[in-house]
């Protein structure tokens, strides 16, 4: 088999969006390093335009419908592809909004920060499009070498070292078991391609293989059992990477899952259908009881993720397409809760310099604005309507429904009570109790502009989310032939693109 | 005009409280002038609606059908039937009263009427949705507010009969939290009513989706629904228990009720009046559209649970309300109490008691409105609830005095109130079927009578603590007003009641119809008690 790179015009353009967001990321590095005293808010604005460029050539492939795929399948540009890629650059995009203030007290590497930002959201944007074994190594890699270094920005901050170096092991761990894990299916399967995988025998190997790929990803979601890093590095890292980590590489990974085992795995549903069952439980239980206990808001966060995680899996568990439907949808709800929150934390840590869940005592006579957009968030990530986080989980049950998967759901619908009491435990702590200090804080406008799209999504996908849904159902068409029961049947990969 | 009323009710509120947000909160009269316009919009709008409901034609009317997701099957579906339409109406009398009798809240005006407006507009909401989703969306949106209404402008109360204040409980204890009666922090009471109704709606919510996928179109459509879907065997039977006990949880049943005195005596007055006139309302409510509308069968075979519980609704709620000590925990059980006659309408499944009991969700609506409203006000002069240390406030408020004879007097079921007719209604309704339960019920009424009476005279008679000297009754307009809204509601249609009957009935003769012609009993044939 040779490997014959030969590209035309046309293949170049599926690449698109990542060139040019290649090229703007040099071009902010060069402009940093070649124009000395430049205002570094600058740089962040014109790091937020490419991102918004590559957005709306991102939103024109998917209305025109350009799909392809390139390098013998390795890389593939579908609706899921698109939809992922959005959801990473629009969380790019909010994060870099939202970090303005904080880099300012930075006393070094304010420019690079952008660059590194930005090369993350790059990495993760070619993991939505791996289809291949070998990609999914290659982009993993790359878009975690970006945030090795950020979580451990704060050089004189103990914990930020600390957070960034068990990031680093356990992030290096996990690439071990993932190259260990494609070798073994490698040696299964003798192909590395996810549709050529669709029809090879079952055999231990395949699925200690999988196991192993598995656990390299839900490291990277944050999946029980393998969460263990998240609530620290969540907590030493700069405020702005944790919401980008919450957030984008969960998607990106994801994107991954659902490729491999909806395309390569078809045949063995039953199996990881249980391995999902198991995971997603694990992940919401533990992730909200565990989270009663938190007195760090950013810590709370991070477990209120590793639950968040364990509801979209319930999406996975139930494998069909209605599933991959709700799990875009939700993500996309997760994502304006999630930065939203992430963002009011940015904005109070800016002004009180303390992450502690005590300090958000009387928040709403402080800062009405604050409180109001935490409440919002919160409620919305707890699932109440009308906000998005409550169309999301609706979405997740009905999929989980369909398939009859009654124990996950009824977890998940214990799980929405308990998570509840711990969003209302903050919102108590905003909004009944009386601040120690109240001085008013006033939010900046890079961050208040951040907090209101936040705003503005969470609302307008749970009040009105029928394009969001129609387009999460038209993103994953070419799951349409999943047929929707437990049986065991092979999947015929349809042909995308040309 | 008619849906476009029914869409002003609904939104109105809604409108309000968005356009409350650009009001700086320093203007607090403005505040309270975009609140109250909007809940009067909402009040004619619903007085429309109420009034115009057609019972010679019945069944659903003013109707407004928006797909909302074809992909999931839903649509934004509303409309009032002969049951929705009077409770829609309570609804927007409480919120507009309910607006007047918070005037003189100053801490936080703005996010108080914000969160009140969008509590009244949910459970409106709830009312007039005949899609399963959206009445599932309404009802847990009506649920939240409740949180920072109780927790924010509530007030700590004395314990649950009285009892002095144990300082220092702690209610992260978990066993505690759950069973502990003589916790009485208001943020207890806040967590206590938002968990116990979440985890009700949740329950509930298992029921919908058991519904949405095991019936033969895949669909939230409550109209499809009750005319495509059955359910038979081991699933209908745990499909209607989750809906029925999942929704009973806000009714509140014995024994799932102990949320909600603890929620009533903490809420302040506003609040405490929409939530027992008509979010308690909401569970009675839900089961009729749901289990009634959609699963007539089960709803035979199953109703007389409800039955048996009523009992020890009635009975507890009232023994409770007659050794309470606190005014609010007082009305708070009687509220509860009352609930179980709803409930025993309800179980006898008969023409009249049914009828009766939706009359009697209005009625109960306007006289335990005015009841907290009075309340409230009392507290509001003395800072106190406890009814032994109190007396003789007539002296200071004799048109309070006045007001809450009336309230109590629509309370127990005089005749003149509509309150009246609805009991008489239940009582005479379920006498065929459940003789023991109407007993019980009869002597719910004096023990009712007893109660109340007790609290009135320790409020407004006897002698007069010179610690309340100073207080003053209701002199402005914008304090009497809501009062005489409410009672001038009760006594009219306890007066005329010819319209509210007939649109009651319209509805509830085709439903007890369908559900007692499955396997028919011998019941009582309802020629109406009433011409």
């Amino acid at each position: 088999m040779t490997f014959d790179l030969t590209l035309s015009g046309s293949d170049l353009l599926l690449l698109a969006p990542e060139i040019f967001l290649t090229i703007w990321l040099c071009v902010v590095l060069v402009i940093d390093f070649s124009i000395k005293n430049i205002d570094h808010e600058n740089l962040a604005y014109l790091s937020v335009g490419g991102i918004i460029a590559t957005l709306v050539n991102l939103i024109w492939f998917d209305y025109v419908g350009v799909h392809g795929s390139l390098f013998k399948d390795m890389f593939v540009l579908d609706g899921v592809a698109i939809f992922f890629k959005i959801i990473v650059l629009l969380a790019t995009a909010l994060v870099l909004l939202s970090s303005i203030d904080y880099v300012k007290t930075f006393r070094f590497f304010r420019g690079e920060y952008y660059f590194l930002v930005m090369m993350s959201a790059l990495g993760m944007m070619f993991m939505a499009s791996a289809q291949d074994l070998l990609s999914v190594f290659v982009t993993l890699e790359f878009s975690t070498f970006g945030f090795y270094v950020l979580v451990a920005y704060l050089r004189e901050d103990a914990r930020s070292s600390e957070a960034g170096l068990k990031f680093f092991i356990l992030g290096v761990f996990a690439a071990g078991l993932l190259v260990y894990g494609i070798s073994l299916v490698y040696g299964e399967t003798g192909t590395l391609v996810f549709s050529e995988m669709a029809n090879a025998p079952g055999s231990y190997g395949l699925a200690i293989g999988f196991i192993m790929i598995f656990a390299a990803l839900g490291f990277k979601i944050g999946a029980v059992p393998f969460h263990s890093w998240i609530p620290d590095t969540y907590q030493g890292a700069p405020t702005p990477v944790t919401a980008f980590l919450s957030i984008a590489p969960k998607g990106a990974a994801l994107a991954i899952l659902i490729r491999m085992f909806y395309v390569g795995l078809a045949a063995f549903k039953p199996m990881w259908v249980l391995l999902f069952v198991v995971a997603s439980i694990m992940s919401m239980t533990y992730g909200n009881i565990v989270a009663i206990a938190q007195k760090n808001i950013k810590r709370l966060l991070a477990y209120s993720g590793i639950a968040q995680i364990g509801n979209v899996m319930i999406g996975l568990a139930a494998g069909t397409k209605r599933g991959s439907d709700a799990i875009l949808f939700y993500l996309l709800a997760y994502l304006f809760a999630n930065l939203g929150a992430f963002a009011v934390v940015i904005g109070v840590s800016n002004l009180i310099k303390s992450d502690e869940i005590e300090d958000y005592n009387g928040l709403n006579r402080r800062s009405p604005f604050l409180a109001a957009a935490m409440l919002l968030f919160l409620l919305s990530l707890a699932g109440v309507p009308p906000l998005a986080g409550f169309i999301g989980k609706l979405y997740i049950f009905v999929a989980a429904i369909e398939e009859e998967l009654y124990t996950l759901l009824i977890v998940g619908l214990i799980n929405i009570i308990i998570s509840l009491y711990y969003y209302l435990t903050v919102v108590k702590k905003m909004y009944i109790n009386e601040p120690t200090d109240s001085a008013p804080l006033t939010v900046s406008a890079p961050l208040k502009a951040t907090i209101y799209i936040s705003v503005v999504g969470t609302l307008l996908l749970g009040i009105y989310p029928k394009p969001f849904i129609d387009w999460a159902a038209s993103a994953t068409l070419m799951f349409s032939n999943i047929v929707s029961s437990t049986a065991a049947t092979p999947v015929v990969l349809p042909v995308i693109g040309g | 005009m008619g849906s476009f009323s029914l869409l002003a009710t609904l939104f109105a509120p809604f409108f309000g409280a968005v356009a409350l947000i650009f009001v700086p909160n320093r203007e607090a009269l403005m505040v309270r002038m975009v609140a109250a316009s909007s809940a009067g919009i909402a009040l004619l709008a619903s007085l429309y609606v109420f009034m115009s409901y057609d019972p010679n034609v019945g069944g659903f009317q003013m109707i407004t059908h928006w797909p909302w997701s074809e992909e999931l099957g839903i649509a934004f579906y509303i409309g009032v039937d002969g049951i929705g339409a009077p409770l829609v109406f309570a609804s927007s009398i409480l919120l507009f009263s309910g607006i007047f009798i918070s005037w003189h809240i100053k801490d936080r005006t703005k996010e108080f009427y914000i969160f009140l407006l969008i509590l009244a507009a949910a459970t409106i909401g709830v009312f007039m949705s005949l899609d399963l989703f959206f009445l599932y969306f309404f009802y847990e949106m009506s649920v939240l507010p409740m949180y920072l209404l109780l927790g924010v402008w509530g007030s700590h109360t004395k314990g649950y009969l009285g009892m002095t204040d144990p300082e220092g409980v702690k209610l992260r204890d978990s066993v505690r939290f759950l069973f502990n009666f003589g916790a009485n922090s208001k943020e207890y009471a806040a967590m206590k009513l938002t968990l116990f109704l979440s985890a009700g709606a949740v329950f509930a919510l298992m029921g919908i989706l058991l519904i949405y996928h095991f019936s033969p179109v895949h669909t939230f459509d409550i109209l499809v629904l009750r005319e495509q879907a059955k359910f038979d065997g081991m699933l209908a039977d745990i499909i209607w228990l989750l809906i029925f006990f999942g929704f009973a949880s806000i009714a509140p049943i014995w024994p799932l009720h102990s949320w909600s005195p603890v929620g009533h005596a903490a809420a302040p007055a506003a609040t405490s009046m929409l939530h027992a006139g008509v979010l308690m309302k909401l569970g009675h409510f839900s089961i009729i559209r749901v289990a009634f509308e959609i699963m007539p069968e089960t709803t035979q075979k199953l109703m007389p649970i409800a039955a048996v519980l009523c009992i020890f609704s009635i009975v507890y709620g009232g023994l409770v309300s007659y050794f309470a000590k606190d005014t609010k925990y007082v009305i708070g059980y009687s509220s509860s109490s009352h609930m179980g006659y709803i409930f025993l309408g309800m179980a006898a499944l008969d023409y009249i008691s049914l009828t009766g009991a939706v009359i009697y969700m209005f009625a109960h609506a306007m006289a335990t409105g005015m009841l907290f409203a009075m309340a409230g006000w009392v507290y509001d002069q003395t800072h106190t609830r406890d009814i032994p240390s109190l007396g003789g406030l007539a002296q200071k408020m004799p048109f309070l005095a006045g007001a809450f004879i009336v309230a109590c007097m629509a309370s127990v079921g005089m005749p003149g109130t509509i309150n009246f007719i609805a009991e008489v209604m239940i009582i005479v309704g379920s006498w065929d079927k459940y003789p023991i339960q109407v007993i019980v019920a009869v002597l719910g009424i004096v023990l009712t009578l007893a109660y109340l009476f007790r609290m009135m005279r320790g409020l407004f008679y006897g002698k007069l603590s010179p610690e309340y000297a100073h207080v003053s009754d209701t002199k402005d307009w914008v304090d009497r007003f809501p009062l005489l809204i409410m009672i001038t509601t009760s006594i009219f249609f306890g007066i005329f009641p010819m319209h509210f009957y007939h649109v009651v009935r319209s509805t509830v003769e085709p439903m007890i119809d369908r559900i007692i012609q499955v396997a028919p009993v011998i019941t009582q044939n309802a020629q109406g008690i009433l011409p």
